[in-house]
């Protein structure tokens, strides 16, 4: 913002640490000059200022509140190398067509942060700022990690590629569903949906992120009942297949427990949510690790941060997150179901998932370059709303390194749950046989379903149930951005 | 009968085929070979009519295009297939239009078991596009009965007729020996459909060659070092082992060591006239000029 | 039974027309091509045996359709398969393979279930074919 006033930062110790109230710019917070370090670790905040509240002043109380600041002078800062400790927002624009709205560049340098935690990272980034009053709303958008750091990070204990060796599935997506209904069905009920579902195609079946050990199931019930179900299919078939345990449970000592007996009874893949915490996802991504288990990650609970535009934490950034966390598979979103987000906005977490190196993507709202350090990727998962009629859109979205679950679109099919399954892989196999043959399927895709439902009457069958229903509506997280920038 | 509309006239099949490209091309890089040029365009005009004629339903056999390529060294038979490969590709019918090029030691092994899945190996590698093998009646040797060199022709010969389709083989080579390997393996002769001979350049040919390969050097020769080069040619052309351009290509290097020693012994700076043009010392100086034996 | 391993399983067999085009797309994305067999389908059986090696420098799907013709000839009772590898940093691994031949019978497999304390059991899977008979004589 080359027309705005730039707030002096005052050097003058005398000054700057006498007694008293001072604008955040003036101690510091803001340079409009600073060009971050490489080792730096940078955050991008969508801020909306109070009326009447300067931008950069608001800028630099973010970088304050976020690293040393308080909202006093303190004369113990001239005890420490402040000067280094100190964030600085480096610079400020104008949020393209949203008035009120600035998007604010901070940098942090590497010194704050403990290797290894994202709970030091979030405590330091969104611990206090976010109920600032100087700022109306706040929302983290993007964060940008020094190599360095990120090579502190296990990272995924499995990761795409050696999940897929493990599974021996290549070049296609997976395929999922969640066992329905997510409440009610005993032991013994509720491993009945997932043989089904397995025997009939799916790769995985799935607990859904409220399963734990209610009075209608016990986890230990589950657990067995489950895995019969499991290894029944694996033998009908010859196919690897798994079904995702929810170890979520009330503490760290009961969730090792349920980790261990899933482990016992041979699954290969065990899940959490999100609810449970930075700590103990970190903990869990540990255990896997020594135990070759797949983690999959629930994001239960994040459109409590994600959903509005203005205010909270962006999901790719929760994605960034996840991956140096540690997590095996993260529902991303579908972009076509009946789950928020927009295409691009949603290509954009797949490909924080996915990418070796990510590239800066104003389009899919990805305002910093990332190097990933050679940590696994994670394996997106679309799910929510999606059935084997779109599966054409889904392919074309996202690729093959994904795995998409139809729950409603397995369990709901009028013929039955193995139909539902088959419909779905014969679907998704004759898409990506076409696709592979060179075909256009985003054209093409509906004509090539129909061909295939000709000697498949399940797909027929979920074709006829489900073909005409798409969820439209507008979407409340799109990215902001010009292609050209409009500050000078 | 209709008019045909502009992009259905031969003229504009032609053109749009990308053959067109490659002549040219063809034309700009090699010197002299009239005949074969002549040749390489009458094969393409019969193969994209082969087309025209298809969609009349007049004629549905594929045409051979297995061809043999003779002449001495270094008359640009080499090149001359890359680029026929090429022609092959623009007018579909091969569909990669890649060349491997090969000799007896890529086909045939040294023990019992060793040259078939040599050879399919080779076979492999060259579907889709063009194999080229060059001095191919080495894969013959009559004086040796347990030669694996037949194996190697057998499969050939299988591949050539079974996958018409998928390759198209060149051999090549001196014209005598050729012949002698054809009238030996009758099979191979039958499947070659275009033999086309590569005549050696004349003298004349030899010195654009020489101008063409010094200006891609960024070189050139003052007027005596031409005429030095002029003689140079005329002596070498008598000598054994003249191989056409290969054997302007090595004397050019010579010069260019020669030249370059004698500049360094100059006391002042080297302007960029000096740096590119070659004189008649460094010519000169060759041992072609000493003795009609040595060379 | 049929077993479902591969990417193009819970398709009709894919002709040889199918085949090459899916070799030609692997062919394009510069990955290597192997072609595998075996008569133990167990799906934790990862290391089928190689017909030959991976081919890395073959231009056309019709290169890579003459071993597979040649495979499916030494070994008409056999699984076959066709194996794409992406050298690519980060990948460096399988990215494609597909079921191309298999036996005219598939008996399939048998669950094993070991009863332990608590409930819990513990489970192995063993093919009826291998069970039966020793290499190669199994289908």
């Amino acid at each position: 913002m080359g027309n705005m006033d730039q707030p002096q930062q005052i050097t003058d110790a005398k000054k700057r640490y006498s007694a008293g109230v001072l604008k955040y710019a003036q101690m510091g917070y803001w340079d409009g000059d600073y060009v971050p370090k490489a080792t730096d670790i940078l955050a991008l905040f969508r801020i909306t200022p109070q009326e009447g509240v300067d931008p950069i002043e608001a800028a630099a109380a973010v970088a304050g509140e976020s690293s040393t600041a308080t909202w006093t002078v303190v004369w113990t800062d001239r005890l420490t190398a402040c000067d280094m400790y100190r964030a600085k927002a480096y610079r400020v624009d104008p949020v393209p067509g949203i008035p009120g709205q600035y998007f604010c560049y901070v940098a942090y340098d590497l010194s704050l942060f403990e290797e290894g935690s994202i709970a030091n990272v979030t405590a330091s980034i969104i611990g206090n700022v976010f109920s600032f009053k100087p700022l109306k709303a706040a929302r983290l958008e993007d964060m940008q990690f020094p190599v360095a750091y990120v090579k502190t990070f296990a990272g995924p204990p499995t990761g795409i590629v050696v999940e897929r060796e493990r599974l021996d599935k290549f070049g296609r997506p997976l395929l999922g569903a969640t066992t329905k209904p997510k409440l009610g069905l005993s032991g013994r009920n509720y491993g009945r949906v997932v043989y089904e579902g397995l025997k009939g195609g799916l790769d995985f079946m799935k607990d859904d992120e409220n399963i734990n050990s209610q009075p209608f199931m016990h986890w230990r019930d589950r657990f067995l009942f489950v895995m019969d179900a499991v290894n029944k299919a694996s033998a009908a078939t010859g196919e690897v297949k798994g079904s995702y345990l929810n170890v979520t449970a009330g503490t760290m000592e009961e969730m090792y427990k349920r980790a261990q007996f899933a482990k016992e009874l041979g699954s290969i893949i065990i899940m959490i949510d999100l609810v449970v915490g930075w700590t103990a996802i970190q903990s869990m991504s540990n255990w896997c690790r020594q135990n070759d288990m797949i983690l999959h990650m629930h994001r239960a609970g994040h459109g409590t941060y994600t959903r509005q535009k203005n205010h909270g934490v962006s999901f790719r950034v929760i994605a960034k997150w996840l991956r140096l966390a540690g997590v095996d598979h993260l529902h991303a979103g579908t972009a076509v179901g009946k789950l928020e987000g927009d295409p691009m906005t949603v290509q954009g977490y797949y490909n924080v998932c996915r990418d070796t190196h990510t590239k800066v993507d104003l389009q899919r709202g990805i305002f910093f370059e990332q190097d990933w350090g050679a940590l696994r990727k994670v394996m997106p998962v679309a799910s929510g709303g999606i059935h084997a009629g779109q599966m054409h859109q889904l392919i074309d979205l996202f690729g093959d390194d994904v795995v998409l679950q139809f729950g409603g679109g397995t369990i709901g099919h009028p013929q039955g749950i193995q139909a539902g399954a088959t419909a779905n892989r014969v679907a998704l196999e004759a898409m990506v046989l076409a696709r592979n043959e060179g075909r256009d399927i985003k054209n093409e895709g509906p004509q090539i379903l129909r061909d295939a439902a000709k000697w498949c009457s399940p797909l027929q069958g979920a074709l006829d149930t489900w073909g005409d229903i798409t969820f439209n509506y507008t979407s409340t997280d799109t990215s902001d951005f010009v292609t050209t920038p409009s500050v000078s | 009968m209709d008019n045909p509309t502009p992009a259905t006239t031969p003229k504009a099949l032609w053109e749009g085929s990308g053959v067109r490209t490659v002549l040219d091309k063809l034309n700009a890089e090699l010197i002299g070979l009239t005949p074969v040029k002549r040749r390489i365009a009458d094969i393409a005009a019969l193969l994209l009519v082969d087309k025209l004629r298809q969609l009349e339903g007049l004629q549905s056999q594929p045409p051979s295009l297995h061809m043999c390529f003779t002449g001495n060294p270094g008359t640009g038979k080499t090149t001359v297939a890359m680029r026929m490969a090429e022609v092959l590709k623009q007018l579909g019918y091969v569909r990669k239009g890649h060349l491997v090029a090969v000799t007896r030691d890529d086909l045939v092994g040294q023990f019992i078991g060793h040259t078939a899945p040599k050879t399919k190996e080779i076979i492999k590698k060259a579907m889709g596009g063009v194999l080229f093998i060059d001095e191919a009646y080495y894969l013959y040797r009559p004086e040796n009965e347990r030669d694996y060199g037949q194996e190697a022709i057998e499969i050939l010969l299988q591949a050539m007729e079974n996958h018409r389709d998928d390759l198209v083989v060149i051999l090549a080579g001196y014209k005598d020996r050729m012949d002698t390997f054809f009238s030996s393996n009758p099979g191979m002769a039958s499947r070659i459909a275009h033999n086309i001979d590569f005549p050696d350049y004349s003298e004349g040919e030899l010195m654009q060659i020489a101008d063409l390969m010094l200006e891609r050097l960024n070189y050139h020769f003052d007027d005596d070092a031409r005429a030095a080069f002029a003689h140079y040619i005329h002596l070498r052309r008598q000598q054994p082992h003249f191989a056409n351009a290969r054997s302007i290509r090595n004397a050019l290097d010579r010069i260019r060591l020669r030249h370059a020693t004698r500049v360094l012994e100059a006391d002042h700076a080297l302007t960029r006239e000096q740096l590119t043009t070659l004189q008649a010392a460094d010519i000169l100086a060759s041992r072609v000029f000493n003795s009609g034996a040595s060379h | 039974m049929r077993i479902t391993q591969g990417t193009f399983s819970f398709l009709p067999d894919l002709s040889d027309e199918q085949i090459g085009k899916q070799v030609e797309y692997c062919l394009d994305k510069g990955w290597a091509i192997g072609i595998e067999y075996t008569d133990d389908p167990h799906p934790r059986n990862t290391y089928w045996d190689m017909f030959g090696m991976p081919m890395f420098d073959v231009r056309d799907a019709a290169g890579i359709m003459l071993e597979v013709t040649a495979c499916r000839k030494t070994f008409p009772q056999h699984y076959i398969r066709v194996t794409a590898f992406d050298s690519t940093h980060g990948t460096e691994s399988v990215v494609l393979s597909f079921i191309i031949n298999r036996p005219a019978k598939e008996p399939g497999f048998r669950l094993i279930r070991s009863e332990e304390p608590g409930r819990t059991i513990r489970y192995s899977i063993e093919s009826y074919a291998v069970q039966a008979h020793a290499e190669g004589e199994r289908y």
